[in-house]
Protein backbone atom coordinates (compact mmCIF):
# COMPACT_ATOMS: atom_id res chain seq x y z
CA UNK A 1 0.00 0.00 0.00
CA UNK A 2 2.79 2.41 0.92
CA UNK A 3 4.43 1.82 -2.44
CA UNK A 4 1.30 3.07 -4.18
CA UNK A 5 1.17 6.14 -1.93
CA UNK A 6 4.88 6.72 -2.37
CA UNK A 7 4.59 6.45 -6.14
CA UNK A 8 1.71 8.93 -6.19
CA UNK A 9 3.71 11.32 -3.99
CA UNK A 10 6.77 10.86 -6.22
CA UNK A 11 4.77 11.63 -9.38
CA UNK A 12 3.18 14.61 -7.66
CA UNK A 13 6.64 15.89 -6.68
CA UNK A 14 7.78 15.58 -10.29
CA UNK A 15 4.71 17.30 -11.69
CA UNK A 16 4.61 20.10 -9.12
CA UNK A 17 8.16 20.81 -7.96
CA UNK A 18 7.29 24.40 -6.98
CA UNK A 19 4.48 23.27 -4.72
CA UNK A 20 6.76 20.76 -3.01
CA UNK A 21 9.43 23.43 -2.56
CA UNK A 22 6.85 25.78 -0.99
CA UNK A 23 5.64 23.04 1.36
CA UNK A 24 9.18 22.19 2.44
CA UNK A 25 9.94 25.86 2.98
CA UNK A 26 6.78 26.33 5.06
CA UNK A 27 7.70 23.32 7.18
CA UNK A 28 11.26 24.51 7.80
CA UNK A 29 10.10 28.06 8.57
CA UNK A 30 7.63 26.68 11.09
CA UNK A 31 10.54 25.00 12.85
CA UNK A 32 12.54 28.24 13.00
CA UNK A 33 9.49 30.13 14.29
CA UNK A 34 8.97 27.57 17.03
CA UNK A 35 12.62 27.74 18.01
CA UNK A 36 12.51 31.56 18.00
CA UNK A 37 9.45 31.53 20.26
CA UNK A 38 11.19 29.10 22.63
CA UNK A 39 14.29 31.30 22.70
CA UNK A 40 12.19 34.39 23.50
CA UNK A 41 10.47 32.43 26.25
CA UNK A 42 13.84 31.60 27.73
CA UNK A 43 14.65 35.31 27.98
CA UNK A 44 16.31 36.30 24.69
CA UNK A 45 15.45 39.50 22.82
CA UNK A 46 13.47 38.83 19.60
CA UNK A 47 16.33 39.71 17.26
CA UNK A 48 18.76 37.54 19.22
CA UNK A 49 16.21 34.75 19.44
CA UNK A 50 15.73 34.69 15.69
CA UNK A 51 19.44 34.74 14.99
CA UNK A 52 20.05 31.92 17.46
CA UNK A 53 17.19 29.93 15.92
CA UNK A 54 18.67 30.29 12.44
CA UNK A 55 22.09 29.30 13.70
CA UNK A 56 20.89 26.21 15.50
CA UNK A 57 18.90 25.21 12.42
CA UNK A 58 21.93 25.23 10.13
CA UNK A 59 21.99 25.83 6.39
CA UNK A 60 18.33 26.45 5.50
CA UNK A 61 18.78 26.29 1.74
CA UNK A 62 20.86 23.13 1.83
CA UNK A 63 18.27 21.29 3.90
CA UNK A 64 15.43 22.62 1.76
CA UNK A 65 17.16 21.45 -1.43
CA UNK A 66 17.93 18.08 0.15
CA UNK A 67 14.28 17.56 1.15
CA UNK A 68 13.05 18.53 -2.34
CA UNK A 69 15.53 16.13 -3.92
CA UNK A 70 14.44 13.26 -1.67
CA UNK A 71 10.81 13.96 -2.66
CA UNK A 72 11.81 13.60 -6.30
CA UNK A 73 13.73 10.36 -5.77
CA UNK A 74 12.20 7.12 -6.96
CA UNK A 75 10.27 5.60 -4.03
CA UNK A 76 12.04 2.26 -4.37
CA UNK A 77 15.47 1.23 -3.26
CA UNK A 78 17.89 0.36 -6.01
CA UNK A 79 17.82 -3.24 -4.75
CA UNK A 80 14.12 -3.44 -5.57
CA UNK A 81 14.74 -2.02 -9.02
CA UNK A 82 17.55 -4.50 -9.51
CA UNK A 83 15.27 -7.34 -8.48
CA UNK A 84 12.60 -6.18 -10.90
CA UNK A 85 15.20 -6.02 -13.65
CA UNK A 86 16.47 -9.53 -12.96
CA UNK A 87 12.94 -10.95 -12.82
CA UNK A 88 12.24 -9.36 -16.19
CA UNK A 89 15.43 -10.84 -17.62
CA UNK A 90 14.53 -14.24 -16.13
CA UNK A 91 11.08 -14.16 -17.72
CA UNK A 92 12.57 -13.13 -21.08
CA UNK A 93 15.20 -15.88 -20.80
CA UNK A 94 12.51 -18.43 -19.98
CA UNK A 95 10.49 -17.28 -22.98
CA UNK A 96 13.55 -17.51 -25.20
CA UNK A 97 14.25 -21.04 -23.95
CA UNK A 98 10.71 -22.13 -24.72
CA UNK A 99 10.98 -20.59 -28.17
CA UNK A 100 14.32 -22.36 -28.73
CA UNK A 101 12.91 -25.75 -27.66
CA UNK A 102 10.02 -25.40 -30.07
CA UNK A 103 12.20 -24.48 -33.02
CA UNK A 104 12.37 -27.07 -35.90
CA UNK A 105 16.18 -27.42 -35.66
CA UNK A 106 16.56 -27.15 -31.94
CA UNK A 107 19.29 -29.68 -31.28
CA UNK A 108 22.19 -27.26 -30.96
CA UNK A 109 20.52 -23.83 -30.74
CA UNK A 110 17.87 -25.10 -28.35
CA UNK A 111 20.44 -26.54 -25.95
CA UNK A 112 22.48 -23.35 -26.15
CA UNK A 113 19.45 -21.20 -25.39
CA UNK A 114 18.43 -23.46 -22.54
CA UNK A 115 21.92 -23.21 -21.05
CA UNK A 116 21.84 -19.42 -21.30
CA UNK A 117 18.38 -19.39 -19.73
CA UNK A 118 19.53 -21.61 -16.83
CA UNK A 119 22.54 -19.38 -16.17
CA UNK A 120 20.44 -16.21 -16.25
CA UNK A 121 17.75 -17.77 -14.04
CA UNK A 122 20.34 -18.96 -11.50
CA UNK A 123 21.97 -15.53 -11.49
CA UNK A 124 18.58 -13.84 -11.01
CA UNK A 125 17.84 -16.15 -8.10
CA UNK A 126 21.15 -15.38 -6.38
CA UNK A 127 20.87 -11.62 -6.89
CA UNK A 128 17.20 -11.64 -5.91
CA UNK A 129 17.95 -13.46 -2.64
CA UNK A 130 20.80 -11.10 -1.86
CA UNK A 131 18.60 -8.10 -2.60
CA UNK A 132 15.88 -9.36 -0.25
CA UNK A 133 18.29 -9.98 2.59
CA UNK A 134 20.14 -6.67 2.15
CA UNK A 135 19.85 -4.49 5.20
CA UNK A 136 18.03 -1.38 4.09
CA UNK A 137 18.43 0.85 7.13
CA UNK A 138 21.30 3.14 6.27
CA UNK A 139 21.37 6.77 7.28
CA UNK A 140 23.51 8.80 4.92
CA UNK A 141 25.18 10.80 7.63
CA UNK A 142 25.12 11.13 11.36
CA UNK A 143 23.90 14.51 12.55
CA UNK A 144 23.47 13.51 16.14
CA UNK A 145 26.13 14.53 18.57
CA UNK A 146 26.76 13.09 21.95
CA UNK A 147 27.50 15.75 24.54
CA UNK A 148 29.79 14.81 27.36
CA UNK A 149 31.92 16.41 30.08
CA UNK A 150 34.38 13.59 29.88
CA UNK A 151 37.76 14.87 28.73
CA UNK A 152 38.97 11.32 28.11
CA UNK A 153 36.58 11.23 25.22
CA UNK A 154 38.43 13.99 23.41
CA UNK A 155 41.62 11.98 23.76
CA UNK A 156 39.93 8.80 22.52
CA UNK A 157 38.52 10.56 19.51
CA UNK A 158 42.03 11.14 18.20
CA UNK A 159 42.71 7.54 17.32
CA UNK A 160 39.29 6.01 16.94
CA UNK A 161 38.03 5.37 13.45
CA UNK A 162 34.50 6.32 12.41
CA UNK A 163 33.36 2.76 12.85
CA UNK A 164 34.54 2.74 16.42
CA UNK A 165 32.73 5.89 17.45
CA UNK A 166 30.27 3.68 19.29
CA UNK A 167 33.20 2.94 21.59
CA UNK A 168 33.17 6.49 22.89
CA UNK A 169 29.45 6.25 23.50
CA UNK A 170 29.98 3.02 25.37
CA UNK A 171 32.73 4.42 27.59
CA UNK A 172 31.85 7.99 28.17
CA UNK A 173 28.11 7.95 28.33
CA UNK A 174 27.26 5.09 30.61
CA UNK A 175 25.17 5.79 33.67
CA UNK A 176 25.49 4.10 37.06
CA UNK A 177 23.98 0.91 35.57
CA UNK A 178 26.39 1.01 32.68
CA UNK A 179 23.80 1.96 30.06
CA UNK A 180 24.50 4.30 27.13
CA UNK A 181 22.11 7.23 26.41
CA UNK A 182 20.47 5.31 23.59
CA UNK A 183 20.08 2.22 25.74
CA UNK A 184 18.49 4.38 28.42
CA UNK A 185 15.96 5.54 25.87
CA UNK A 186 15.04 2.02 24.90
CA UNK A 187 14.88 0.50 28.36
CA UNK B 1 34.18 21.90 32.41
CA UNK B 2 34.02 22.15 28.64
CA UNK B 3 31.72 19.89 26.72
CA UNK B 4 33.07 17.83 23.86
CA UNK B 5 31.02 16.49 21.01
CA UNK B 6 31.22 13.53 18.69
CA UNK B 7 29.19 12.11 15.86
CA UNK B 8 27.44 8.79 16.40
CA UNK B 9 27.23 5.85 14.07
CA UNK B 10 25.52 6.23 10.72
CA UNK B 11 21.82 5.51 10.89
CA UNK B 12 21.55 6.69 14.49
CA UNK B 13 19.54 9.75 13.54
CA UNK B 14 17.00 7.66 11.64
CA UNK B 15 16.67 5.28 14.56
CA UNK B 16 16.20 8.14 17.00
CA UNK B 17 13.52 9.70 14.82
CA UNK B 18 11.67 6.38 14.71
CA UNK B 19 11.96 6.08 18.47
CA UNK B 20 10.67 9.61 19.04
CA UNK B 21 7.70 8.98 16.77
CA UNK B 22 6.91 5.66 18.42
CA UNK B 23 5.66 7.71 21.35
CA UNK B 24 3.12 9.59 19.22
CA UNK B 25 2.69 11.86 16.18
CA UNK B 26 4.88 14.96 16.12
CA UNK B 27 5.98 17.78 13.84
CA UNK B 28 9.67 18.11 12.98
CA UNK B 29 10.41 20.57 15.77
CA UNK B 30 8.68 18.25 18.24
CA UNK B 31 10.80 15.31 17.09
CA UNK B 32 13.98 17.22 17.91
CA UNK B 33 12.58 18.26 21.28
CA UNK B 34 11.53 14.74 22.13
CA UNK B 35 14.89 13.23 21.24
CA UNK B 36 16.62 15.78 23.49
CA UNK B 37 14.08 15.10 26.23
CA UNK B 38 14.23 11.31 26.22
CA UNK B 39 18.02 11.31 26.10
CA UNK B 40 18.20 13.75 29.04
CA UNK B 41 19.61 16.42 26.70
CA UNK B 42 22.59 14.18 26.03
CA UNK B 43 21.91 13.74 22.32
CA UNK B 44 21.57 16.93 20.33
CA UNK B 45 20.62 17.12 16.71
CA UNK B 46 21.61 19.70 14.16
CA UNK B 47 18.03 20.84 13.81
CA UNK B 48 17.84 21.28 10.06
CA UNK B 49 19.27 17.84 9.40
CA UNK B 50 16.19 16.29 10.97
CA UNK B 51 14.16 17.11 7.88
CA UNK B 52 16.11 15.20 5.24
CA UNK B 53 15.99 12.34 7.75
CA UNK B 54 12.22 12.62 8.05
CA UNK B 55 11.77 12.78 4.27
CA UNK B 56 14.02 9.77 3.80
CA UNK B 57 12.07 7.73 6.32
CA UNK B 58 8.80 8.76 4.74
CA UNK B 59 10.08 7.73 1.33
CA UNK B 60 10.88 4.29 2.77
CA UNK B 61 7.38 4.01 4.15
CA UNK B 62 8.46 3.90 7.78
CA UNK B 63 6.68 7.11 8.67
CA UNK B 64 3.83 9.07 7.09
CA UNK B 65 2.89 12.71 7.27
CA UNK B 66 -0.08 15.02 7.08
CA UNK B 67 -0.66 18.74 7.53
CA UNK B 68 -2.58 19.67 10.64
CA UNK B 69 -2.95 22.52 13.10
CA UNK B 70 -0.37 22.71 15.86
CA UNK B 71 -0.86 23.78 19.49
CA UNK B 72 -0.13 27.39 18.58
CA UNK B 73 -2.78 27.33 15.82
CA UNK B 74 -0.32 27.22 12.95
CA UNK B 75 -0.38 24.72 10.17
CA UNK B 76 2.37 22.15 10.64
CA UNK B 77 3.33 18.85 9.07
CA UNK B 78 2.89 16.01 11.55
CA UNK B 79 4.67 12.69 11.21
CA UNK B 80 3.65 9.35 12.60
CA UNK B 81 5.11 5.87 12.55
CA UNK B 82 3.68 3.29 10.16
CA UNK B 83 3.38 -0.39 10.94
CA UNK B 84 6.48 -1.07 8.83
CA UNK B 85 8.29 1.67 10.72
CA UNK B 86 7.41 0.10 14.04
CA UNK B 87 8.80 -3.25 12.87
CA UNK B 88 11.92 -1.51 11.60
CA UNK B 89 12.42 0.20 14.94
CA UNK B 90 12.31 -3.15 16.74
CA UNK B 91 14.87 -4.49 14.30
CA UNK B 92 17.11 -1.49 14.78
CA UNK B 93 16.85 -1.71 18.56
CA UNK B 94 17.96 -5.34 18.37
CA UNK B 95 20.84 -4.44 16.06
CA UNK B 96 21.90 -1.62 18.35
CA UNK B 97 21.80 -3.85 21.42
CA UNK B 98 23.88 -6.46 19.62
CA UNK B 99 26.42 -3.86 18.55
CA UNK B 100 26.61 -2.23 21.99
CA UNK B 101 26.86 -5.64 23.68
CA UNK B 102 29.60 -6.82 21.36
CA UNK B 103 31.54 -3.57 21.76
CA UNK B 104 31.30 -3.68 25.54
CA UNK B 105 32.34 -7.33 25.54
CA UNK B 106 35.37 -6.48 23.43
CA UNK B 107 36.28 -3.57 25.69
CA UNK B 108 36.01 -5.63 28.84
CA UNK B 109 38.14 -8.42 27.47
CA UNK B 110 41.35 -8.67 29.38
Amino acid sequence: MYRIKATIRFLHAWRHPDQIAREVERELRFHIEMRTAANIESGMRPSEAQLAARQSFGDFHRFKTECCEISRTLPFDSTVLKMAMYITIAVLAGGAALWAVNMPHHNFTGVLWQLIAIVVLARSFVVGRRAISTKQFQGHHSSVVFVTDDERFREDKGFLSDVCEAHSVGIAAHDEQGRTPVERMFN
Amino acid sequence: MSKSKAGLLQGTLDMLILKALSLGALHGYGVGQRIAQISDETLKIEEGSLYPGLYRLERRGWIESEWDVSDNNQRAKFYKLTRTGRKQLILEEQNWERLAGATMKALRAS
